[in-house]
């Protein structure tokens, strides 16, 4: 097993036990500043523009969207994978750190897990919408029917990415959830409201804090942890499966599970970096979630981007040595040069050139260079997705049916409305619930201090 | 059931350890220790490895196995369809449906487990022997008549802020 030898402190203050409470449980007993207010204002109204996207979805149809004939898939699918992407950070977090014996992820790992609850939440609509008839979605779901029996084809990467993803959100939802039950008991104890106490009473299901019943609950939690490393290897590889086995040129390749794997721990992490600069400005948490901690998340970023831009390599290496005209073509005619050049160079500017940046301490340090580069990479992800999946379908084996691809108000709107659920429920999550677990960091917040004691 | 017990309270993780292996020493049997988070040293000394993890084993053998038996009666026996002259029976991605649908089961199934054996469920009430067990207090609970030796100087001495003798 490998250790970590940490040098220092995790948590600032030489805190007590009493006094980290107070200080990650204070969010969710006062009431919440105008920037609470603000942002939910704003979430609200992306999500009203998410809701006409919606009506205009259900009224009239798919044809409101940009997809055609030859680009099927567009912006839904671009989102769906940004989306999923970004869901891979939470559980990233708990379960490869915990691996690792990496503890400084404690003050973290409860926000990134509901990040990822959000965001495959939003994934999960854009396959949905796309099925044209999400009313009717029960039928992906395989089930003795009247109809026939007739069974799923099991063969197909697109059922297994159903199963995959409903099983990523349940097991992430499931860890989450039973994470947060003492902490909810700490809120549930602390608090004087008789309505408030019955609610997290309700939730903490009886939480005492015996020794019985956190034997059980962290053997519980390493089965549910030791699940969720090889489930979130699959999640992106299935989703890159559905790429990967089809003749698409640029998407028929062996590299592609791998590289949407790391690719997905690559923007989680950057969203991770995004909000907890925010969240440690806003909600004074800066004793747990230090300087320290973003530089940690940065070395994260910065070997990912490594990962990523010889994939970038390998990808147009293998498309020139392999000898096959149509991916040479895609590759370097229609990618890197041509119709989709400057999304191509986005791409490479933001996930292969700027987190390198990172070598330099200065950088590390910064606060303001850490979130503009934590951001691009979010946007180059993005454009990785567009690249793929939109250059690749746009001009492919026949020239007679190459098409452009253009995204509707619709289109726009529907992602909009995405970041306005996902801003929404981040929201609620850290109006309601302790956002760092106040349960682990009291095990981890001595570290460092008792050294110099004794 | 409520027995008559004593109550040692502590405020601090290392003098809780330093108490509990006294009492160890001394053979003292402790019902439980309440405290707000998991220390990996006290529940070294009061609790058994639990044995959920072989009861997951189980869960997930028996998941795979459904699985495949599923896949197979469903694509093989009840309505075999040819997909392109493929084989009906595929093993390779079946591979992936048993790989997911083993760690959705022995997940759902875990937790089931957890909450039958803790015969915890939503709206349970907490039965806590004071208030800070989940703020910053650990409380060692003992049975009265359990304690053979002089428990109270023992805590007391291993830096016990509180004793109290009260029906729990």
């Amino acid at each position: 097993m490998i250790r970590s030898h940490f040098k220092g402190v995790l948590v600032e203050g030489n805190k007590t036990y009493a006094e980290v409470t107070r200080d990650i449980a204070l969010p969710t007993e006062t009431k919440p500043s105008r920037w609470w207010y603000a942002a939910m204002t704003l979430a609200t109204l992306a999500l009203l523009a998410g809701a006409w996207a919606l009506y205009h979805t259900f009224a009239y149809g798919l044809g409101t969207w940009g997809i055609n004939n030859t680009v099927a898939w567009g912006w839904d699918i671009i989102n769906f994978v940004w989306w999923i992407g970004i869901g891979h950070a939470g559980t990233a977090f708990t379960i490869f750190l915990l691996i690792f014996r990496q503890k400084w992820a404690s003050s973290i790992n409860r926000t990134a897990e509901a990040m990822t609850v959000f965001a495959v939440i939003c994934a999960a609509l854009f396959p949905l919408l796309h099925m044209g008839r999400p009313w009717l979605a029960f039928y992906i779901i395989p089930y003795p029917n009247s109809r026939g029996p007739l069974w799923l084809n099991f063969n197909s990467p697109l059922f297994w990415d159903v199963l995959a993803i409903s099983t990523y959100l349940l097991m992430s939802i499931t860890l989450w959830y039973f994470g947060m039950i003492p902490d909810l008991a700490t809120i549930r104890d602390r608090s004087k409201n008789k309505f408030k106490k019955t609610i997290y009473g309700i939730f903490a299901m009886g939480w005492s804090g015996s020794a019985i019943q956190y034997n059980r609950y962290e053997a519980l939690n390493k089965i549910l942890g030791g699940l969720a490393a090889p489930l979130v290897i699959s999640v992106h590889s299935i989703v890159a499966l559905d790429f990967a086995v089809s003749v698409i040129p640029g998407w028929h390749t062996t590299i592609f599970p791998p590289y949407f794997f790391v690719g997905a721990i690559f923007s989680g992490f950057a969203m991770v970096l995004t909000i907890m600069i925010m969240l440690r400005k806003v909600l004074k948490i800066k004793d747990f979630v230090t300087d320290k901690h973003l530089e940690f998340i940065a070395r994260v970023l910065q070997f990912g981007s490594l990962i990523i831009g010889s994939s970038y390599l390998m990808e147009i290496f293998i498309a020139w040595y392999s000898g096959v005209e149509y991916e040479a073509f895609t590759f370097l005619h229609v990618r890197a040069s041509g119709k989709f050049s400057p999304d191509f160079w986005i791409m490479v500017l933001c996930n292969a050139i700027m987190p390198q940046f990172f070598w330099f301490k200065k950088f590390r340090k910064s606060l303001f260079w850490l979130f503009i580069i934590s951001i691009m990479v979010n946007i180059g992800m993005w454009f990785e997705r567009f690249v793929i999946i939109v250059s690749s379908l746009s001009q492919d084996f026949l020239p007679a049916n190459w098409a452009t691809y253009k995204p509707t108000l619709v289109d726009i709107g529907l992602y909009v409305g995405t970041f306005g659920l996902f801003m929404a429920g981040m929201l609620m999550f850290i109006r309601f619930i302790p956002i760092i677990a106040i349960n682990e960091v009291k095990g981890i917040s001595k570290l460092g201090y008792k050294k110099n004691k004794e | 059931m409520s027995k008559r017990s004593i109550i040692g309270v502590f405020d601090d993780e290392s003098r809780v350890v330093s108490a509990i292996k006294k009492l160890k020493e001394n053979k003292v049997k402790i019902n439980d220790v309440y405290g707000p988070f998991a220390s990996h040293d006290i529940l070294s000394l009061v609790t058994k490895p639990s044995r959920l993890p072989h009861l997951a084993f189980i869960f997930g053998a028996g998941a795979a196995i459904s699985t495949f038996l599923f896949v197979y009666y469903t694509s093989v026996i009840n309505y075999p369809l040819s997909y392109g002259g493929k084989p009906t029976f595929s093993f390779p991605p079946m591979v992936v449906i048993i790989y997911l649908i083993t760690i959705l089961g022995t997940a759902t199934l875990s937790v089931f487990a957890f909450l039958g054996r803790t015969a915890t469920y939503p709206g349970k009430k907490a039965k806590m022997p004071g208030i800070g067990a989940m703020d910053d207090k650990f409380f060692v609970v003992i049975d009265q008549k359990n304690a053979v030796a002089d428990v109270e100087s023992l805590m007391r001495n291993n830096g016990a802020i509180e004793i109290r003798y009260e029906e729990f």
